[in-house]
């Protein structure tokens, strides 16, 4: 089972919102979507589960063009940000509405909803309402829903947003058990790149509507093909330096060392990481990141070096990997 | 004790705007204090309250009361339900239709209903000169104690409606939308959705609007005194409007204040009866689904 | 030495007041206050400096500057010196202490000057509380274009109203106010008083509706309906509605007040210079009534000024006044003396006619729960009109409620 986008589009009043989207969802891969905001990924998501039309191109199951269908034909699971969860319902009926509307006997509702409850450990919270669960028991029960459905696609569209940080961390192993052990193609939208690269075999990085560049999340790091793709991937972002022959050089915080010769700078200030320290160096080609040891000690004289693989050529017009 | 003080001002200004008002009619329905004892208040031991009882008038014009309150609060709330959807729904020039649906309740009562008494009027009014002029035959829509009735319904539809689209349009915006999108990924209908999502979540709102409209139209007067003046054969009489003519045409303030008196413990325990049938109905449906 | 002080300030401060002209308001309808404007401008330039009269313009309908004038009294302080009241109401709101006496002000010369139906509805067990600025009585109007002579009795009416409808000359024979509201009670004495009979009678506590001529009256107005001589929207009728539909041509005979006169002799009007007015129609071997619907001037207790009040209603119900009022507005004068006007009589011929028909003038019931008392006949007249009780069983019920209604107030004799 495979997902497919080809040359996927939508256009509202003259303007691609996405554009020429075209991307392979392996079965048992999840692919994570991130972008900064207004980037097209949610879009992305709904067009997928037909919530809106799209403007060109066609999407496809397992090579099943699916582009025409309506949202219920489409088998798609999709867990939404806000988790859609019915305040007036609670758990057991949020789950039984959609078997209800699909025609499942009563009997085999409760079996069906007793298991998937079982699965992401809710089934006794069967009776609450959503008001009376919390963030992290509404977001399984919106993944509940979205099992329930047995689909072919899973979408998810930021799912931990609503969470604290602590909280995301703690649920990420447990999702990924539960996304991955459902072996469908999976799409996974988030702006936290951690999160991204924590859940996902690969990631699309998006922009303005376009994919930049759709890679494994070490690929993305290390060989991004854009400046763009190097800013977004990586914290602390990586430091760019302009050329003297007009190029930018990407270098990653962490590559850069004290040394007696190099690049002079003035300490401007520091982040304390706890196992590492953040510095600002004030230098002739502007501010640079280094990321040192908490132990390290700032010498008088600052001189920067790094090696030579470890720089990224851009081209400064274009914002293009430049061939080394 | 600072909560006291804080609360102090609310508190008096609730004595004083509700709580006295009705302590003065509670006594006032004991004596007899009309234009017969000089408008002096003089204890009749209850004379008041057994003439009430006995008010054939009084209980006609609660029933009357009730049938205007119930038909037209319920097409108001259907109504409004489905006018809110509509606009709701995204339009060309959304907010024109929108501000111009509130024409009707920016109307002042009394001028729309002289409105309605001249289109109703028999045979001057554009309805009647229709009927005349298509079906050959004249509705004394006014004049007929059958129909007259429903005349008032009809004002007060296209009066209040607005008022109640707008409660419900402003509770519809309250509905997020991925709960529909979500319903839509499982199959619902349009239906369905209204339901199953949007009338269970516009609850509170349509109870809001079925409480502000039951005690306006329980309380309706100016729409019936100027369209049909309690007529014909007193069928559109409210008991807000006999109150008032007990009060200052008949200048029999002890049995007006009765009047007040009678049908506010009436809808009072109206409410209690309807409040306590919601509340047996909640907890009952929330065991619905036992472990 | 100390009074001789006080009494040269008192002197002093007295002084000041005669300085300051009295304050007198006057509450009227809001036609009435148009229409008297300019008398109420020559008046207060007579007396400049002594006397300024404001008149304050209530609202159009009788009902509501009743309710106005009620609401105003009864929040204590008068706050007018004067009110121009329907005849309805002086029993009630002199039992509720709002009128001062006029006895001293108006001479019994000038009482018996008064034409006989404006003299009535003015007394409250004896005393003289309002005096009447322009009398209205009820009218048949009727098509001199379609008939010699008007109808004397009720069958008349019905029977030329009915050859006039069948030959196709009118599509109704007569209009009247069949609306639950104080005109039906107008319209209702005329016909039970035409049948011989009496509403009720203050004075012996009789209440004549369950008699034979208070049910004859309600067949009779039944019928009306019933047989299609009047239209069945008459139920919803009123002045202006009956107006409208013989200004129109649509009827042959009209019940209304003497201002439609004026309105039917408008060029808009299809029966210009076609109509007469007479008395209302009655049985043979009774007199005819016309239904007095007089407005007069009454000072409220409390005024700070009576004599200057009572001063502006001798100028407002003047002669000179009342000639005005009738020649500009129609306003039926109250006097004797206007009537025999041979000049007037020359440029407004009604005027005769009316005069007669004064002398048939019938107050409504003189009682302070009046109100009560009419508003059961309308409630059961109403509907008896529309269908939903006979006629006898709607006075036998008008009957009962009165005698309740009468009980309740303590007013039953």
């Amino acid at each position: 089972m495979t997902l497919e986008l080809r040359q996927v589009g939508r256009n509202i009043n003259n303007q691609w919102i996405v554009e020429n989207l075209t991307m392979t969802v392996a079965d048992n891969e999840c692919l994570a979507l991130v972008g900064p905001s207004g980037c097209g990924k949610s879009t992305t998501l709904r067009l997928i589960a037909g919530l809106d039309p799209v403007s060109t191109g066609s999407v496809q199951i397992s090579g099943r063009d699916i582009t025409t269908l309506s949202p219920a034909e489409r088998s798609v699971g999709m867990v939404f940000q806000s988790y859609a969860l019915l305040p007036h319902l609670n758990v057991f009926e949020n789950l039984e509405l959609g078997l209800r509307i699909r025609g499942v006997s009563k009997r085999e509702r409760t079996s069906k909803i007793r298991q998937v409850l079982d699965l992401v450990q809710l089934w006794n919270r069967a009776n609450n309402r959503p008001a009376e669960l919390s963030g992290g028991q509404r977001q399984r029960v919106a993944l509940a829903r979205a099992l329930l459905r047995e689909p072919e696609v899973y979408l998810l569209d930021e799912p931990m947003s609503n969470l604290d940080a602590q909280l995301r961390e703690d649920i990420r192993p447990e999702l990924r058990r539960l996304v991955l052990e459902q072996r469908k193609p999976t799409i996974y939208v988030t702006h936290d790149q951690h999160e991204a690269m924590a859940m996902a075999q690969r990631i699309a990085v998006l922009n303005e509507g376009k994919i930049e560049q759709i890679d494994t999340p070490y690929n993305l790091y290390h060989n991004p093909c854009s400046l763009f793709v190097a800013r977004f991937i990586g914290r602390p972002q990586i430091n760019c330096l302009k050329d003297e022959s007009g190029h930018i050089r990407g270098v990653r915080p962490e590559a850069i060392r004290f040394s007696d010769s190099g690049l002079s700078g003035k300490l401007q200030s520091r982040e304390w990481l706890g196992n590492s320290q953040l510095l600002f160096l004030e230098t002739q080609q502007g501010v640079i990141r280094i990321m040192a040891p908490p132990e390290q000690a700032i010498p008088e004289q600052i001189r920067l070096t790094w090696r030579a693989e470890d720089e990224i050529l851009f081209n400064a017009e274009t914002g293009l990997r430049l061939s080394r | 004790m600072p909560l006291l003080i804080l609360l102090l001002p609310s508190l008096i200004l609730l004595i004083a705007v509700f709580a006295l008002p009705l302590f003065r009619y509670g006594w006032l329905s004991f004596h007899a204090d009309s234009v017969m004892t000089g408008l002096v208040a003089i204890p009749n031991q209850g004379a008041n309250w057994q003439r009430f009882i006995h008010d054939a008038r009084y209980w006609q014009d609660l029933i009357q009361t009730l049938r205007f309150a119930f038909v037209s609060v319920t097409a108001e709330i259907v109504l409004g339900l489905i006018i809110a959807l509509i606009l709701n729904q995204p339009l060309r020039m959304r907010a024109l239709i929108r501000s111009s649906s509130l024409i009707p309740w920016a109307l002042p009562t009394t001028v729309m209903a002289l409105g309605w008494r001249w289109i109703f009027n028999t045979p001057y009014g554009p309805i009647d000169r229709l009927m005349q002029s298509g079906l050959g035959q004249s509705l004394n829509a006014l004049g007929e104690p059958s129909i007259a009735w429903i005349t008032t319904v009809y004002a007060d539809i296209w009066k209040t409606t607005p008022f109640v689209a707008l409660i419900l349009l402003a509770g519809l915006q309250t509905i997020p939308s991925d709960l529909y999108e979500a319903a839509k990924l499982e199959g619902a209908s349009s239906w369905i959705c209204l339901r199953r999502i949007t009338i269970p979540l516009l609850l509170p709102y349509l109870g809001l609007a079925l409480m502000f409209r039951l005690a306006q139209a329980f309380g309706v007067f100016d729409l019936v005194q100027v369209m049909t003046g309690g007529g014909p054969a007193s069928s559109t009489e409210s008991i807000a409007l006999y109150a008032y003519w007990n009060a200052l045409r008949f200048l029999d303030f002890g049995y007006s204040a009765t009047i007040m008196i009678g049908s506010f413990l009436f809808l009072s325990s109206l409410i209690l009866i309807a409040w306590l049938v919601i509340t047996v109905a909640r907890n009952r449906a929330a065991g619905v689904y036992a472990k | 030495m100390v009074s001789i002080v006080i009494i040269a300030s008192s002197l002093f401060g007295l002084s000041v007041v005669a300085r300051q002209p009295d304050h007198v308001s006057i509450l009227m309808p809001a036609p009435f206050a148009d229409s008297t404007a300019e008398l109420v401008k020559s008046f207060n330039q007579q007396n400049r400096g002594r006397i300024h009269l404001n008149v304050i313009k209530g609202p159009l309908e009788t009902e509501a500057i009743s309710d106005l004038a009620i609401s105003s009294l009864l929040l204590g302080d008068t706050p007018f010196d004067g009110l121009l009241m329907d005849v309805t109401w002086v029993p009630k709101y002199a039992k509720a202490g709002w009128l001062e006496s006029l006895d001293n002000y108006f001479s019994n010369n000038e009482v018996s000057a008064l034409a006989s139906g404006a003299s009535e509805g003015n007394h409250y067990q004896g005393s003289l509380l309002r005096w009447p600025l322009t009398a209205d009585i009820g009218l048949l109007y009727w098509r001199t274009d379609l008939m010699d002579q008007p109808p004397r009795t009720p069958q008349e009416l019905e029977s030329i109203s009915q050859k006039l409808q069948s030959s196709g000359r009118v599509p109704y024979g007569y209009v009247w106010q069949g609306r639950q509201y104080e005109g039906l009670s107008c319209v209702f004495l005329e016909v039970i008083d035409g049948f011989g009979g009496d509403w009720f009678s203050a004075e012996s506590g009789q209440i004549g509706l369950d008699k034979p001529a208070g049910l004859a009256a309600a067949q009779w107005l039944d019928g009306l309906i019933q047989r299609g001589v009047s239209p069945r929207a008459v139920t919803n009728f009123n002045e202006s509605e009956a107006l409208q539909s013989f200004k129109s041509g649509q009827a042959a005979f009209m019940r209304n007040w003497p201002y439609a006169w004026a309105e039917l002799q408008k060029n808009d009007s299809q029966v210009k210079d076609k109509i007469a007015i007479t008395t209302m129609v009655a049985q043979t071997g009774h007199q005819p009534a016309a239904t007095l619907g007089s407005w007069g001037l009454s000072l409220l207790k409390g005024s700070a000024h009576p004599e200057s009040t009572v001063e502006a209603f001798k100028f407002l119900t003047s002669e000179e006044s009342q000639r005005y009022l009738y020649s500009q507005y129609g306003y039926t004068p109250t006097q004797k003396a206007i009537f025999n006007d041979q000049d007037l009589l020359k440029k407004h011929p009604s005027l005769q006619s009316i005069g007669e028909a004064l002398a048939y003038a019938r107050s409504r019931p003189e009682t302070p729960v009046y109100a009560q008392v009419s508003d059961v006949l309308q409630r059961k007249l109403s509907g008896t009109l529309t269908g939903m009780t006979s006629p006898t069983a709607g006075m036998q019920q008008a009957e009962q409620s009165t005698t309740q209604v009468l009980e309740a107030a303590g007013a039953a004799p």
